[in-house]
């Protein structure tokens, strides 16, 4: 594990020492926004709380950010992300529902690569936080299973322009497999009223990595212009399984995902005075 | 190079996607499937198995020959029911949208030790009220406060303002009778009005994992005195069969006040700080998930025993007399005798 992330922090820095030697920084390069807001299906089961699966629907509003970095020549971009969902599920005998809430901020950065002038491969690493909580509305001394956790996460990316005919269609997919970091977990039986009112907090903090937690991120996406605008439309699935404490939870979804995609330089000055053109980071 | 590789990344994608679907749980209203559920649920959170010598395995041969494919849904509840019956533990229920099971023999099978209607004669229509707490002057020198249910909230302002009103007395009666418990954190705050230094007042484990002794270490609860008014004059706690609960953890914290007197009955007990799960086919079962202990770290799940036992008399109810609260009383007039 450790010999995955020391690769990973060398790739960056040997990317970074390289910047020197050709400058692609002549031409400003933009920053590619994108809010997209969506619904899906939601599956989740928390053995804190209950043995079975919970099914049901929720909302997600998403807003992404990627740039291109100075690091390694230009050739390092910076992908921001931006997550919150709430889902809203039943129990399979439809007698008992719960609510889940989830935010999470993750800070990536992917080195490009162009093996055809169509299509970009990037790889790289994300630094990722999420807070979220599921509440199941009958339980009583157990009522909730918080979630809170950072995460050093795999990230891989293909971007594809497509040319339909004259209509131009960029096609991203996108995953995301959690690595290691550190996650809450309450004990096996502990109450939250034990944590948090009593303040035995001992062992809730917990190292986590493939051995005790697995997911994933498929993020698939097309942009397209309609008029004066690029609308992206995607689909999302998060896939989210842990094994703590004898506490297994997983959390599924497939959400359906449109919006607007904005391209903009954030700080012009004289360099964009002296050109109209810019660098995507995206396209 | 790069199409033949979009095959194979076509296949990772559709794999990936694969592998992270997965088909829900089904509702499943079959006896076996259920009872198999519910004892398997029991088997691996409820926390009292060995301090009550119960053999769940055992329990399983005798309920599991009596499950049926074609046992109607009454009947399923009935005979699960009675399986959690076998742990004699009040925090232990299944929930139906038609039934409730429960164990109620810790106070059934004992006398009542209480009577709203003649507790009316001491408390009158004129009483105050502060949060969940009724109280009275039931004489220039004696206060009454009855607290009926530990899920009714009583905040600091309303402590401040009860003890307050108590200043000239030289006693308190705090009568917790038919207090079925409920927040741990009233507990805590009526008590510590009481408390003149820090103490220990108990441990609480939770289990570490499925098997029945898989137990943490014992974690110290300490009980700090409040910063606000507080009453360090004698005090009388009366008690019944009702107190369980949180109302039993209270009583537990009140015995080792050095001004405190629990009078009347061994309370209900209740110790195990309960957990909620469910069945395939959407019934919900309470269970005691997590020992709280007393400060000799012995269980109090059947109860604790008053310092004075006291039972109502036939004689005085007839007369429209509460014993207990006469025994109180006696008890304070000797107190300040003392004094």
């Amino acid at each position: 594990m450790k010999r995955i992330v020391s690769l990973l922090i060398i790739t960056l820095y040997l990317s970074s020492s390289l910047a020197a030697q050709e400058d692609k920084g002549e031409q400003p390069w933009s920053v590619n926004e994108a809010t997209l807001v969506g619904a899906g299906g939601y599956n989740i089961k928390d053995t804190y709380l209950s043995p079975l699966k919970y099914t049901g629907w929720g909302m997600r509003i998403l807003n992404e950010r990627m740039k291109m970095t100075r690091l390694a020549n230009y050739n390092v971009s910076r992908q921001q992300f931006i997550n919150l969902d709430l889902a809203f599920t039943r129990n399979p005998a439809e007698t008992a529902s719960s609510f889940a809430g989830f935010a999470d901020y993750s800070l990536g950065y992917h080195y490009h690569f162009l093996p055809d002038p169509n299509l970009k491969i990037l790889t790289g690493a994300s630094l990722k936080g999420l807070f979220g909580f599921i509440y199941n509305t009958r339980n009583g001394n157990n009522p909730a299973s918080a979630k809170a956790e950072i995460d050093l996460n795999l990230s891989a990316m293909a971007i594809y322009r497509l040319q339909l005919k004259e209509y131009p269609v960029t096609l991203r997919y996108q995953v995301e497999i959690p690595l290691s970091g550190v996650m809450f977990s309450p004990h096996f039986g502990q109450s939250y009223y034990e944590i948090f009112n009593l303040g035995n907090n001992d062992g809730v903090v917990l190292f986590s990595s493939l051995h005790n937690k697995f997911g994933i991120r498929n993020y698939l996406t097309a942009d397209f212009p309609v008029g004066n605008f690029t609308i992206r439309a995607g689909y999302l699935n998060s896939y989210y399984n842990t094994d703590v404490n004898g506490i297994q939870s997983h959390i599924v979804s497939h959400s359906f995902l449109i919006g607007f995609v904005k391209e903009f330089v954030s700080f012009g000055g004289k360099k964009l005075k002296k050109t109209n053109s810019y660098n995507s980071a995206y396209y | 190079m790069m199409k033949k590789s979009i095959p194979y990344c076509l296949f990772l994608l559709v794999s990936l996607w694969l592998f992270s679907c997965e088909k829900a749980d089904e509702y499943s209203s079959a006896p076996r499937e259920n009872f198999e559920a519910l004892w398997k649920i029991m088997d691996e959170h409820y926390c009292f198995f060995e301090y009550k010598d119960v053999d769940w395995n055992d329990v399983y041969a005798r309920y599991s020959v009596q499950v049926t494919d074609t046992m109607k849904q009454d009947q399923l509840f009935k005979l699960l029911g009675e399986m959690l019956n076998e742990l004699k533990d009040g925090h232990t229920n299944l929930i139906s949208s038609f039934d409730i099971s429960r164990y109620w023999k810790w106070y059934e099978d004992y006398p009542a030790n209480f009577s709203e209607d003649i507790q009316e004669n001491y408390l009158g229509t004129d009483y105050m009220i502060a949060g969940g707490m009724k109280y009275k002057k039931l004489s220039k020198d004696v206060g009454y406060i009855y607290y009926g249910s530990f899920s009714n909230a009583v905040g600091e302002t309303n402590l401040d303002y009860i003890l307050m009103y108590f200043k000239d007395c030289k006693a308190i009666i705090l009568d917790v009778r038919d207090n079925g418990g409920g927040s741990l954190t009233f507990s805590d705050r009526i008590a510590a009005r009481f408390l003149d230094n820090k103490i220990t007042t108990g441990y609480i484990l939770h289990k570490t994992g499925t098997g029945h002794n898989d137990f943490s270490k014992p974690y110290e609860l300490t009980l700090i005195p409040s910063e606000r008014v507080r009453w360090l004059r004698p005090v009388v706690v009366l008690t019944n069969r009702h107190c369980f609960s949180a109302t039993n953890d209270f009583v537990n914290k009140m015995k080792m006040m050095p001004h405190t007197t629990v009078l009347g009955d061994r309370t209900g007990g209740g110790s195990g700080f309960p957990f909620n799960s469910e069945l395939p086919n959407g019934w919900s079962v309470r269970f005691s998930a997590s020992p709280m202990l007393n400060a000799a770290m012995e269980h109090t799940e059947f109860g604790i025993d008053p310092d004075v036992k006291v039972n109502m008399l036939t004689e005085d109810m007839q007369r429209g007399k509460d014993t207990l609260i006469e025994a109180a009383l006696q008890l304070i007039e000797r107190m300040n005798i003392k004094i």
